[in-house]
């Protein structure tokens, strides 16, 4: 039996993700469902992302093999080098950073707290987040920072996979927390009664990570290298001024 | 209430029918393997093996007895933990593992059921024209089990295909994965998931249609 499960694996197995040592596919993870950093539509992936990591793969003559899978898998198959690197705003933690190698930063945000329509000014700073349901992304950043806050013993904070701007607009959470620009995105283009309450209340930085491995740290100096030219070619401000109508890429 | 985008609908359609094959191809394949094991440990539980015996009421015990998500989840996430050559086996490939092990487990006593309902006076009769247990395992018991178990294995089958959409938990894009992502960019989850649940119901249906034709097939030789 053994060696039947043996065999049907083999001869199971599609395609074994390439490792890194081939170094002209990056396999980069992201989860798709993300506006407007990663989504798809009518099964075209786009977003702010994969612009960034095409433009880097042509920038150094690579391929970019675009891998999605839920948010809260990313990191792990990133260690497990299902993926080697993340695009998917990916913030810089001090416990991310002795875990792996970043890039340099090439998104500036900050994080935001968003409503349903006509709640606004209920919630005006993160002290009025007390007693109140909050959603955010399963494994993000937000959902460390929300845990950091004075008050956080009187939030009630509720982790999903996706879809927390759904949850809020049909009143099932009084609030979620994500980026600022992401939120403003998506409160211009999206159909749900939305809106911004009071200001973004925590810097955030983001970059790719990559392992920590002598493979690694090349492939994020090579990538890093790449970053600086298309910040100083303007291309990285060009994308950004696509998705955002403004220019995030660099610090303020 | 808002108006149903149907023009949205229709656009999304033939995106999601193109990933009909992938949830078929796990399957079938899922539902071949499964059936090959399965048969194994129905004539292993039938003869009862010593020491071997153990082992297929341990794995057939474990794989009832926990859910399909969790078993997984196990996998997939846990197991390359622990061994690390499993990271390189892909979410498609495990689904298909977890399908296989999963209803494997339930097929095996179907199948088992469907053997010791085989008429003891055909078990003896075969010995007595000097067949090996072999031989009356494939000859004579199987051929006749198989037509008592067709309908039950065609609904572990049925429920097979549905079970594929829990592949999207292990990052595959697979029928529901892709109509999750479609909504998180159009903010249309009512139409997207309506038309995942239409293509799924239309497959199921479909099946149905195949197992009445079946057993209407399979009967025509018993009818006396």
């Amino acid at each position: 039996m053994k060696q039947l499960l043996a065999t049907a694996a083999l001869a199971l197995t599609l395609t074994v993700p390439l490792g890194a040592a081939q170094a002209e596919t990056w396999n980069v993870g992201m989860s798709g469902g993300y506006f407007p950093f990663t989504f798809v539509k009518l099964d075209e992936l786009q977003g702010f992302e994969v612009d960034f990591i095409n433009a880097l793969a042509a920038e150094t003559g690579n391929d970019a093999n675009f891998v999605t899978m839920s948010f809260s898998g990313l990191i792990g198959a990133l260690e497990s080098g299902r993926i080697d690197t993340v695009a998917n705003q990916i913030t810089i933690t001090p416990e991310r950073e002795a875990k792996f190698a970043f890039s340099q930063p090439y998104v500036f945000d900050g994080a935001q707290v968003v409503v349903k329509k006509g709640n606004e000014a209920t919630i005006q700073t993160t002290e009025d987040l007390s007693g109140k349901t909050v959603a955010v992304n399963l494994g993000s950043n937000f959902e460390e920072l929300l845990n950091g806050l004075p008050n956080a013993g009187e939030i009630e904070i509720k982790t999903y996979e996706s879809n927390i701007a759904q949850d809020t607009a049909l009143g099932r959470v009084d609030a979620f927390v994500m980026d600022r620009v992401s939120s403003a995105q998506l409160i211009q283009e999206s159909p749900l009664p939305l809106a911004l309450a009071g200001k973004p209340f925590s810097q955030i930085r983001n970059a790719l990570p990559f392992r920590d491995t002598d493979e690694g740290r090349a492939l994020r100096d090579q990538i890093d290298a790449a970053i600086t030219t298309l910040r100083e070619n303007g291309t990285l401000a060009k994308i950004s001024q696509k998705w955002f109508g403004s220019d995030i890429t660099t610090a303020e | 209430m808002r108006a149903l985008d149907v023009e949205y609908m229709l656009d999304l359609l033939p995106v999601l029918l193109g990933y009909v094959p992938l949830t078929l191809f796990m399957a079938v394949v899922g539902m071949a393997c499964g059936l090959i094991l399965a048969a194994l440990m129905a004539v292993e539980r039938v003869a009862k093996v010593p020491v071997l015996d153990i082992f297929v009421r341990l794995f057939i015990s474990f794989f009832r007895g926990t859910p399909l998500l969790v078993q997984l989840f196990l996998f997939y996430f846990g197991l390359p933990q622990m061994l690390s050559f499993l990271t390189t086996i892909n979410g498609v490939t495990a689904t298909i593992m977890g399908l296989t092990l999963h209803f494997s487990a339930y097929m095996a006593e179907s199948i088992r059921a469907a053997i010791l309902g085989v008429d003891r006076a055909q078990w003896e009769a075969s010995r007595a024209v000097g067949m090996t247990q072999a031989q009356m395992m494939r000859r004579i018991i199987l051929p006749q089990a198989s037509r008592v178990a067709a309908p039950t294995l065609i609904n572990y089958f049925i429920d097979m295909v549905k079970s594929t959409s829990l592949a999207f938990t292990l990052g595959v894009t697979e029928l529901m994965g892709a109509a999750q992502k479609e909504a998180a960019g159009s903010f249309l989850y009512f139409e997207a998931f309506l038309v995942v649940a239409a293509i799924y119901w239309a497959m199921v249906e479909t099946l149905s249609w195949g197992q009445r034709r079946l057993e209407t097939y399979l009967n025509k030789a018993h009818a006396r």
